[in-house]
């Protein structure tokens, strides 16, 4: 029996060691193999691809940039039929679609194939792959020729918080730019946006980069009619509400740029409760039924927003007052949530619905205040009790006073 | 009309009484005699009844005055906060969950909690004031000079004592400001070569955490109390021991001037009723407000500071940094070693020049900080500081000559550039 266990055991400690070796196999390797000649004189480029994500996949020098990798003097080694040394930008682009286009090779890595059918429908497709134009970005200008990484990697070029700095590589060149008739700002404007600040001050990787809107290989810029389908994606109930308007419709027939007429585009900017009004009559003229309808949204947006603040501020007195607010912030949670649904409603344009929601949070807004008024009231009585304390206290002292001067008086 | 209505009532009292001292009822000659029984033994043997009646009899000397009731008002205070400790005990319960909603309950449901909680808080802010003013009548007098130097100290150790009971009082409510100032503070201390052990495990945890809480609570109702009764205990004892120090040319004799009861206590007792209600009136209109509950992963908009002590602390730490909170301890640490070396037998304050200056410099200090303490609102500013600014203040720049070498990306980046 105890040979048995002594086998079993062993069986185990060998079956978990042959399940370990895999692992241990794919660890990268970093030692320099003496057989490869590229790496002896190019030792910084080894050092940048080890770092990227395929050299964990095995491939070497010689599967992209050809040549014979067993010769080690350069005449040699930089010759063959398939040498290609460095890679033009179209080159750079048959060389990666070779592998990433081919869905036997990509499958067991569970990655799309479809970025070069993408790449050709963008503009910078267009330009490089129909006009020639090599100012127009190559696979390796956004993913790096050596240090590739996957887009989910901090160190990436492509991670949510690098891809602007990517972007911003070209589309920052003014002079680059011009001869595109581009203007350039855009991502300074992004970063200084509501989208910006969830990006980089909240780290909010939900909040849209560059690709978000205008796609990653088949970067372009959204047109005109896509543009409240494009802001849809995130703000699904703000585009169901805008297309019920009448200003989807003509977001639909392209006569206004979706979102973007009221937010503008990079900037996103919130139109305050106190501006609704004025932004309408940038399009339409004042005292017309359409800006009266403006100055009522106004209306109903302000006073839902004073009575959200009315009642945060009865909680926060609430709270200094020593009261539980447990059920009072349930109460605000709710009122928040018919905030929410007011700044989604407001795009539909119709105010019944508007004045219904607006009185609700009214409705919260008053039953808080109410609570803390109680709570005033109370704190109010607090100080009547000094009334009867400093008349005790008052008497007392006297009356003591009284009793020692008579003291004193016996004294002498 | 009012006062034949008056009188019968007056009359029946006093008829009341009579008949109860005239009284044969055996029921009640029992009950007496059954008191009688128990306390007649007693006294003849502890003699409690000569003891009270000869403190009480006992004539406290002529200079004896209105100043000398300082101490007796730090007293009282004490005797308050005891009181009003052991209500909030009640209800109090010292754990991370709990501590805030007791709060909550004793201010908002409990009847009269919110005076009991705020007389506490109120207590605690007029004790300071109270030894400050007591410690300073005393040194600038010079009454802490032989043969009263050993009650000087016991009074200084019983001011430490007060200022732990403030210091661990003050994390109990377990709000934002209580949480966030005892970080600071003990963050503070902890950076002393010594006592900055005593910091971390007075802390028990890397942060301020439910294990500082039960320390903290065990500091200051169990183990303080004891340590400031046998204090109070050696400092009254010292007090009977030299008696009332004359003033500097005082030639009556002790014992010449008012007797302890009643004359003495009557004062006492004006004293001791004007702070009561003094202290009640800042209770009742200037209520200690309640924080958010304390959140380790969230810093308060600003710390508000119910305490003096805690205002000065942060001024210190705040104006003058670590060190300047530092330097103002020794300074306050120096008076302490004062009358080891102040021996002379002269009090008048003219001939103690060092002194006055030690002495304006810390009281005025005090006053100073305190007062700079109460406009601060805010939270330190290395809390405020955004990743950039803290990796731009924190983290060294790397030697350029060596950068190159260590950086592979530069390398990397310097490829692409070959491309056309």
């Amino acid at each position: 029996m105890r040979v048995g266990k002594w086998i079993l055991a062993s069986g185990i400690i060998l079956a978990a060691v042959m399940a370990g070796a895999p692992a241990l196999a794919q660890q990268r390797d970093f030692t320099i193999d003496p057989d490869y000649s590229c790496v002896a004189c190019h030792t910084e480029k080894r050092r940048a691809f080890l770092l990227g994500t395929h050299s964990e996949r095995g491939i070497r020098c010689h599967d992209c940039h050809g040549g014979v990798p067993q010769a080690f003097e350069q005449a040699t080694a930089h010759a063959g039929a398939d040498y290609i040394g460095t890679p033009g930008k179209l080159e750079t682009v048959r060389l990666c679609a070779s592998c990433h286009s081919d869905p036997d090779q990509m499958r067991r890595y569970g990655l799309p194939v479809g970025q070069l059918a993408e790449y050709r429908t963008s503009r910078h497709g267009h330009l490089l792959l129909e006009g020639g134009d090599l100012n127009a970005p190559t696979c390796t200008d956004c993913h790096d020729a050596h240090t590739i990484l996957p887009p989910n990697d901090a160190r990436s070029n492509v991670y949510p918080t690098n891809i602007a700095a990517t972007c911003e590589d070209c589309h920052e060149d003014a002079a680059l730019m011009g001869g595109y008739g581009l203007d350039t700002g855009q991502i300074e404007t992004h970063r200084a946006s509501a989208h910006g600040v969830a990006l980089y001050v909240e780290n909010n990787f939900a909040a849209p980069t560059c690709v978000s809107c205008h796609g990653s290989h088949a970067a372009l810029p959204p047109a005109v009619s896509q543009i409240a389908d494009v802001c849809g994606q995130c703000h699904v109930q703000v585009r169901r509400a805008f297309y019920s308007g009448a200003h989807g419709d003509a977001a639909l027939a392209g006569t206004i740029p979706g979102c973007t007429a009221c937010h503008s585009n990079h900037g996103t900017e919130r139109v305050a409760p106190d501006q609704i009004a004025a932004t309408c009559t940038e399009c339409h003229e004042a005292d017309s039924p359409a800006a009266l309808i403006g100055v009522e949204i106004a209306e109903q947006v302000t006073r839902a927003t004073q009575d959200l603040h009315s009642s945060e501020e009865a909680i926060h007195e609430l709270i200094r007052a020593g009261r539980r607010v447990a059920d009072v912030k349930l109460r605000h949670q709710t009122a928040l949530t018919v905030y929410l649904q007011i700044s989604q409603a407001q795009h539909s344009l119709d105010l019944e619905v508007l004045e219904d929601l607006s009185r609700q949070v009214g409705s919260i807004a008053t039953d808080i205040r109410a609570a803390e008024e109680v709570a005033a009231e109370h704190r109010w009585e607090h100080g009547l009790t000094l009334i009867p304390v400093w008349f005790l206290a008052l008497s007392a002292i006297v009356l003591a006073w009284f009793k020692l001067r008579a003291l004193r008086k016996e004294e002498l | 009309m009012n006062e034949p209505q008056k009188k019968p009532r007056l009359k029946w009292l006093a008829v009341f009484w009579a008949d109860l001292k005239a009284s044969t009822d055996p029921a009640l000659l029992g009950v007496a005699r059954f008191l009688g029984l128990l306390y007649g033994p007693i006294d003849r043997t502890v003699s409690i009844d000569q003891a009270a009646r000869k403190a009480l009899g006992r004539r406290l000397p002529a200079f004896v005055g209105w100043r000398h009731a300082l101490g007796g008002i730090t007293y009282m205070l004490f005797i308050v906060l005891v009181v009003t400790g052991v209500l909030l005990s009640f209800y109090y319960r010292p754990s991370v969950q709990e501590a805030y909603p007791s709060i909550q309950y004793v201010v908002s449901e409990v009847p009269l909690g919110w005076l009991v909680r705020d007389l506490h808080v109120w207590s605690a802010n007029l004790i300071v004031i109270a030894i400050m003013a007591h410690m300073a009548r005393v040194f600038f007098a010079g009454t802490y000079k032989p043969p009263r130097e050993t009650n000087w100290l016991a009074g200084l150790l019983l001011l430490l004592v007060v200022l732990a009971f403030g210091g661990t009082g003050y994390l109990l409510p377990w709000d934002q400001w209580a949480y966030w100032t005892t970080t600071e503070v003990l963050d503070t201390i902890s950076r002393a070569p010594v006592l900055g052990v005593f910091a971390s495990v007075l802390q028990g945890d890397a942060v301020v955490s439910g294990a500082t809480l039960s320390r903290f609570f065990a500091w200051h109702v169990i183990i303080l109390p004891w340590i400031a009764f046998a204090l109070l205990l050696l400092h009254f004892s010292l007090l009977r021991k030299h008696g009332i120090a004359p003033p500097p040319g005082e030639t009556r004799e002790a014992g010449d001037g008012v007797p302890f009861f009643p004359n003495h206590l009557l004062k006492a007792f004006i004293v001791g009723v004007l702070v009561l209600a003094v202290a009640i009136s800042l209770a009742a209109l200037f209520p200690r407000p309640v924080g958010d509950p304390a959140d380790p992963f969230t810093l308060p908009s600003a710390l508000v500071s119910s305490w003096i002590v805690v205002d000065v602390s942060l001024a210190l730490i705040r104006y003058l940094g670590v060190w300047g909170f530092w330097l103002f301890t020794l300074l306050g640490m120096s008076m302490a070693l004062l009358p080891l070396f102040d021996r002379r037998p002269e009090r008048r304050l003219r001939r103690r020049p060092i002194v006055l200056a030690l002495g304006t410099l810390f009281f005025f200090g005090f006053l100073v900080a305190w007062l700079a303490g109460r406009q601060l609102r805010s939270l330190p500013p290395s809390t405020q500081l955004r990743p950039g600014e803290m990796i731009e203040r924190f983290v060294p720049e790397q030697e350029s000559a060596e950068a190159p070498q260590n950086e592979p990306d530069a390398e990397a980046e310097g490829g692409e550039e070959e491309q056309p």
